[in-house]
This record gives structure tokens, C-alpha cells and sequence, in this order.
């Protein structure tokens, strides 16, 4: 106790005024000790893995180690390598059949939920409650609905068809992709749902009214103020699926490993593979860069559009 | 006064780190045989005052082997781990084994001739070193039920299938097996399955699916496996598109009369057996397809990880040696799991004779056929497991003609 009293600055000792300058720069100092731990952090696990990668996708390291740099090699491998366009096409695919869906659902969703009183909040947690569960939960359920012996869809398509179906939708080149898209807007629909929301409850209230007093119908009430005044909301929403849907493999490693014949097979599996099964570090960072690369653009070309969209 | 205790505390100290060994251990065994291994695991150390294991079971994937690979790198390592044989080849070169010399094993009494030779052929690399002491060989089985068989007149004198010497004679069995009403051949419609009936199939024409330069030279034979295996389901004698433990609840539940899928499925009869809520049942070694057999293995073995960080001391060296004598001297346990031990004393016991049904489906061990000694072969991840997931499950389940599987299967692994 009596150490803690010592260190203590006496009241009575004055305050020395300093010059501007000296003031402004204790400022810097003390703001650069508040940011220092989140900067070493953030220096260490993120900025210098990604400088990493980026040195690595130039050399023919394996998983561990240093690897020789071999210039441009990686890439030009990728470049002529059909898994590396059929897995870029799979994810476009995917991005295709996720990012508009899975926003417009989430709207339809959030217009509905709304209009409830009583009810909201029960209607709400029901549609956000896939999104608390884990990936490997959300395909095992999936899984068995959808199980070909024993899945309660095949039974019931059984039933009403009269005759025995075994049916494995997974298993299906042409439709194996849209299953995995519907589990995944099943899946993660109830976020977007939250975010619309909250936009629409930010929305006063007072423009409805005026609306409603001027005889608008319901279809010009929305074109002309809700999808406007919510467009902020739109667009980001828009711009996380982007970006998240581009990362999609956990869902498809679990559910078809990329088959039947690489259907399915997206860009970060080719990563996975070639880094974690087959350890070529390089090559996997240089397809790891490609898909950094094809995100960052796809992103400035979407914030592009997006914003000439709000005009 | 203080200097003297010290000195006492330290030797003590001493004395007990050499009384006891630690030898830190991996596997990824779960299910069934991990429980029997925690099992053997405990035996050892209440039979062991001076090593201890201090065993830790990691997940069965690529993950495993990834985590070796970057433990060994750092200094992390285990001191002995299990490994599968048919990863041999991909891991040799990658330096993450340490090989064993004749004279560290003659020092804890064993010889490589103790072993099963095809199993202890797998674990010896390009340069004739051993990597690694076989535990177990496992492999695929039939399961059968005997009160449909029986029925329908398919079993021989000792209750055992009598429809297994050719294709012809296998398909003319299902036939009978369909017409009495049963589904005859549970198919689990997964890669591994697949692969490794496949593989069987092209070992039984006395062929070789890659050449030295590992690209595929058993076209025509692979192409004669796939076909007669989507003849099965074409022909309503297997389960097309079908997950691996559907195919086990369809067998179990009596749906249908056969199920070709690994001896590590033994355990799982044995203890619906026990409850009671299993017909009479029997496993054996798989037809005789075609010309002559051969069953697709693989090995469970146990390895030390190679450091150049953190080398493996003489005297952890010393425990380990210990514990692989034990383990293959008391693999007899480890059978329980439906595996084939490895050390031959074990399966040329009286008491190992008296097991089934795996006395009976043992005769496999001489007929083993292991993966290729390619780097693109191995379990839990491969090029060579891949490409049988993407094109020939396809082409067995129904989505993809066999002609365009195999064609784009030979164009995969052939430019790899």
C-alpha cells in the first residue's frame, strides 16, 4: 500500500506548462502507445502473413520452409492449368447463385417480419436461428434430409411418386451447386434479414404517412421511398455477400468435396489441396494471391456500380 | 544448510526424471479402435514403472499429416506417432521419417521378419531403409448375413459364401439373393469404398495401376472394375448413391444381405451382436472377381518423426523401441478391432486362430495388395484418392458414363 502512495503525483506540485509543440508531441506519443498493442497484433497476424504469402507465391516452398524464388513460375503454371479456370468459373458460379438471392431473400424476409407486431420477435429469432449454428451442423443436417436411403425429402417424394426414389441431390452435377447455394442462403439469410431491419426501422415514419395522405399504392410507396432511403443498407449487404460468397469452401468441402467431376470445386479448395495435402506452399499462395486479386477488383467494380445505383 | 537441501532436491529431481520415461504419442484413431488402443495404451503403462505414454488422438484427415509435417519443423514433434503405410512414398521424401536400423529393433528382440512382408515391404523406402514397424493390416471384407445366404442356399459347409470364385459366379449369386426379395450388396457410394474395391479389382488381373513414371498403365483393367461395379447398380444388385453410414444401417438393419467395407466395421457387428440386435452374420475375404485374388490393404504403422530441430534423444529412442515391442506383442487386443496384426507370432497364436470372424478372412494378409509406391497415392487426402472421388464415384453412382470417367481419371493423374 505504502509504495502504491509514494508513486502517487503530489496535488500540490504544479502542473509544468509546456509549449504548443511539446504538447502536441507528448499527443503522438501517447496516442502511439494506445495503438501499439492493436498494431503489433495487427502487424503480426495479419500484415506480415499477408507480406508472406505474397513473397511465398513467388517460390517453390513446400508447406514449411523457405522455398527458392522461381520468379513468375507459379503463375504461369496457373494460368494453364484447367483446374484453376473450372475452379474460378465453379466460384462464379457460386457468387452467381448466392450474392443477389441472398439479399433479395433477406429483404422479402425483413418486409414481412416488419408488418408483424406481437409476433416479430418470435418470427425473427426462428429465421435468425440457422445463422448461430456451425457449418459442420448446418451441412450434417442437410445431409440427412436430403440423404438418399434415409432422408425425410426422399421418403416423401416416395410417397407422392408411388414408386422407390434415391435420389442424392450432392451427388448431381447439374444441381449439386444450387443445393449448396439454398443451404447456404438458408443458412446465412437471417443476418441480412437483421441488417434490413434495422434500415427499414431508421426509415421515419413521417414519409409513409405523408404518402399514404397522398394516395400512393403500395408498389410506389416502396419503388419511391423504401428502396431509395434503404439503398445505403442494400449496398452494403450487396458488398459482404460479394466478398463472402467468393470465399466459399467450408460448405462444399463438407457436402461434395468439389465433385462429382470438380462440379463444384471453388477456388479456395484449390488452395486447401495444394497447400495442405499435397504441402506446395508457393503454388498455393500464388492461387491464394489470384483469388486476393479477383476479390479486391470484383469489390471496387460492385462499389462502382453501387454508387452510381444510389444516384 | 540451504546449499545441502538443494543439492538433495536436485538429485532427487534427477533420479526421477530417470526413473520415468515420458514417450509422447499421436494416432488418429477414433471409434471403435481408438477406444481399444486407450485400452492398450493403459495396460502399458500399469505394466511399465520407467515409461509412461502420454497418448493424444488428433483427427483422422489431411489435417494430421499436416500437423506432423509443421511439428517435426519446429522441434514439436511426438516421439512416436501412427502413420498409414500407403502415405509412405508422399512422406519419405519429405524427411519426416526417421528411419529404424535392423540393430535398434533386434535391441528390443524384433525382426523384420517377424512381420507381415507385404505390410513390412510398404514401410521400406526407395533406399531399402525402414520408416516405420507395421502395426496392423486392414482391409476390405465381405459382410454377409447368414439367415438370407443360408435361405437361398449360398453358403458352403462352413457357412461361408459359395458364390465367390468368379464375377460370373458373384452376379449369378445376387441374382438369387434379389429374386428371393433382399437388396443384395449394401455399396457404400463414398471414394474410399470405391478406390478400394477398384483397386482390388485391378490387383485380381495381375495388374499395376501406375507405371515408373506414374501415369496410369492399367487403363483396361480399371476400366473392367468400374464397369462391373456400376453393373451392380445398373443391374439393382448394389445401393447407387448411397453414404457410407446408410450402407451400414442398410446391412445392420437386414435391408440387404451383403456389404463390401473395411474390417474396422468388425467392432460395430460384434457389439450389435452382443446387444443382441444382429442376425447372424460373417465376414471373409472378397470374391475372387477375377483371375486370381487380391484385396486392396493398407497399414497402420508406427513411426518416429524425423527432427532436425529437435532430434529424438538415445534414451526416449530407447522407450519407444520399448513400446512398439509391447504394442506388437500384444497386438492380439488390437484384433478386436477387426485389423490383422501385423506381427506374425500374434496371427500364428492359437488364440488369434480362434477369433472370428477374423481367423477366417486372415488368409487376406497374404494376398494384401498396397496402394502404389507413388507420391501421388495415400490415404486421408491424395491426388490418386481425389481423382476416384471426382470421376469414379460418379461413374459407379450413376452420373457419369464409365468411358468419360475413366478418360477424364488417366488425364487427371497424368499430368499431375
Amino acid at each position: 500500500m505504502s509504495t502504491t502512495h509514494k508513486t502517487l503525483p503530489s496535488p500540490k506540485s504544479p502542473v509544468p506548462s509546456k509549449p504548443w509543440r511539446g504538447r502536441k508531441l507528448k499527443m503522438w506519443r501517447d496516442a502511439f502507445l494506445l495503438i501499439a498493442p492493436f498494431f503489433l497484433l495487427y502487424f503480426l497476424f495479419f500484415l506480415f502473413p499477408t507480406i508472406r504469402a505474397i513473397q511465398l507465391s513467388f517460390t517453390d516452398a513446400p508447406l514449411v520452409g523457405q522455398g527458392n524464388f522461381i520468379g513468375l513460375e507459379n503463375y504461369q503454371k496457373l494460368l494453364n492449368s484447367k483446374d484453376f479456370w473450372r475452379a474460378l468459373r465453379n466460384t462464379g458460379y457460386f457468387v452467381l447463385l448466392t450474392v443477389v438471392p441472398n439479399t433479395a431473400v433477406g429483404l422479402i424476409f425483413a418486409l414481412m417480419v416488419v408488418r408483424l407486431n406481437r409476433l416479430r420477435s418470435i418470427v425473427l429469432s426462428a429465421f435468425f436461428l440457422p445463422n448461430m449454428l456451425t457449418v459442420s451442423v448446418v451441412t450434417l443436417i442437410w445431409q440427412w434430409i436430403l440423404d438418399s436411403r434415409f432422408g425425410i425429402v426422399n421418403e416423401i417424394a416416395s410417397m407422392i411418386s408411388g414408386q422407390e426414389i434415391h435420389y442424392s441431390i450432392f451427388r448431381d452435377p447439374n444441381w449439386a451447386m444450387v443445393a449448396i447455394a439454398f443451404i447456404t442462403i438458408w443458412w446465412t439469410v437471417g443476418f441480412n434479414m437483421l441488417l434490413f431491419i434495422a434500415g427499414l426501422q431508421g426509415i421515419s415514419k413521417e414519409y409513409y404517412e405523408a404518402a399514404q395522405i397522398d394516395g400512393a399504392t403500395g408498389s410506389q410507396i416502396f419503388w419511391r421511398i423504401t428502396w431509395p432511403l434503404l439503398w445505403p443498407v442494400t449496398s452494403l449487404v450487396l458488398t459482404l455477400q460479394l466478398i463472402a460468397q467468393f470465399k466459399i469452401f467450408d460448405q462444399i468441402w463438407l457436402l461434395t468435396r468439389g465433385g462429382p467431376f470438380k462440379r463444384t470445386m471453388p477456388m479456395l479448395q484449390l488452395v486447401y489441396q495444394e497447400a495442405f495435402q499435397e504441402f506446395k506452399g508457393g503454388y498455393a499462395s500464388a492461387i491464394a494471391m489470384v483469388l486476393f486479386l479477383i476479390i479486391l477488383i470484383a469489390s471496387l467494380v460492385q462499389y462502382r456500380l453501387l454508387r452510381t445505383g444510389s444516384r | 544448510m540451504f546449499r545441502k537441501l538443494s543439492i538433495a532436491l536436485a538429485l532427487i529431481l534427477i533420479s526421477a526424471v530417470y526413473a520415468q520415461t515420458t514417450v509422447t504419442w499421436w494416432d488418429f484413431l477414433g471409434g471403435g479402435d481408438g477406444i481399444r488402443m486407450k485400452k492398450l495404451i493403459d495396460d502399458f503403462n500399469a505394466s511399465h514403472d520407467d515409461i509412461k505414454i502420454d497418448g493424444t488422438t488428433l483427427e483422422w484427415g489431411p489435417s494430421y499429416y499436416t500437423k506432423v509435417q509443421t511439428s517435426a519443423a519446429v522441434g514439436e514433434q511426438p516421439d512416436i506417432m501412427t502413420y498409414h503405410l500407403s502415405r509412405y512414398t508422399l512422406a519419405i521424401p519429405t524427411g519426416v521419417l526417421r528411419p529404424f536400423s535392423e540393430e535398434e529393433l533386434a535391441s528390443v528382440g524384433l525382426s523384420t521378419s517377424d512381420y507381415n512382408a507385404a505390410a513390412m515391404q510398404a514401410a521400406t523406402g526407395s533406399d531399402g531403409q525402414i520408416y516405420g514397424v507395421p502395426l496392423d493390416i486392414h482391409a476390405i471384407v465381405l459382410y454377409y448375413n447368414k439367415e438370407i445366404l443360408g435361405a437361398a442356399g449360398l453358403l458352403d459347409d462352413n457357412g461361408h459364401p459359395n458364390f465367390t470364385s468368379s464375377l460370373e459366379d458373384f452376379n449369378a449369386g445376387m441374382e438369387k439373393i434379389k429374386a428371393a426379395g433382399s437388396i443384395p450388396l449394401a455399396y457404400p457410394g463414398d471414394n474410399g469404398t470405391t478406390w478400394r474395391v477398384a483397386y482390388s479389382m485391378i490387383g485380381q488381373q495381375g495388374a499395376q495401376l501406375l507405371d515408373e513414371n506414374n501415369k496410369v498403365a492399367a487403363i483396361e483393367e480399371l476400366t473392367n472394375a468400374v464397369s462391373a461395379i456400376r453393373g451392380w447398380m445398373d443391374n439393382g444388385l448394389g445401393t447407387p448413391n448411397t453414404e457410407y453410414p446408410a450402407a451400414i444401417a442398410l446391412f445392420t438393419s437386414g435391408e440387404a444381405s451383403m456389404m463390401l467395407n473395411g474390417v474396422w466395421e468388425v467392432p460395430t457387428m460384434v457389439d450389435l451382436a452382443a446387444k443382441g440386435e444382429l442376425f447372424d452374420w460373417g465376414a471373409v475375404e472378397i470374391p475372387t472377381w477375377y483371375a486370381e485374388p487380391a484385396t486392396w490393404a493398407d497399414s497402420h504403422a508406427f513411426a518416429i518423426p524425423n527432427s532436425s530441430a529437435k532430434p529424438i534423444s538415445d534414451e526416449k529412442l530407447a522407450a519407444v523401441l520399448e513400446v512398439i515391442a509391447w504394442m506388437s506383442k500384444n497386438s492380439l487386443f488390437w484384433a478386436t478391432a477387426g485389423h490383422i496384426p501385423a506381427y506374425s507370432p500374434v496371427t500364428d497364436s492359437d488364440d488369434y486362430k480362434a477369433m472370428e470372424p477374423n481367423a477366417t478372412y486372415a488368409v487376406l494378409g497374404e494376398h494384401a495388395f498396397f496402394d502404389p509406391k507413388s507420391n501421388l497415392a495415400g490415404a486421408a487426402g491424395s491426388p490418386l484418392y481425389d481423382a476416384v472421388a471426382q470421376y469414379l464415384m460418379p461413374a459407379v453412382n450413376g452420373q457419369l458414363s464409365v468411358d468419360e470417367a475413366i478418360e477424364m481419371f488417366v488425364e487427371d493423374i497424368d499430368s499431375q
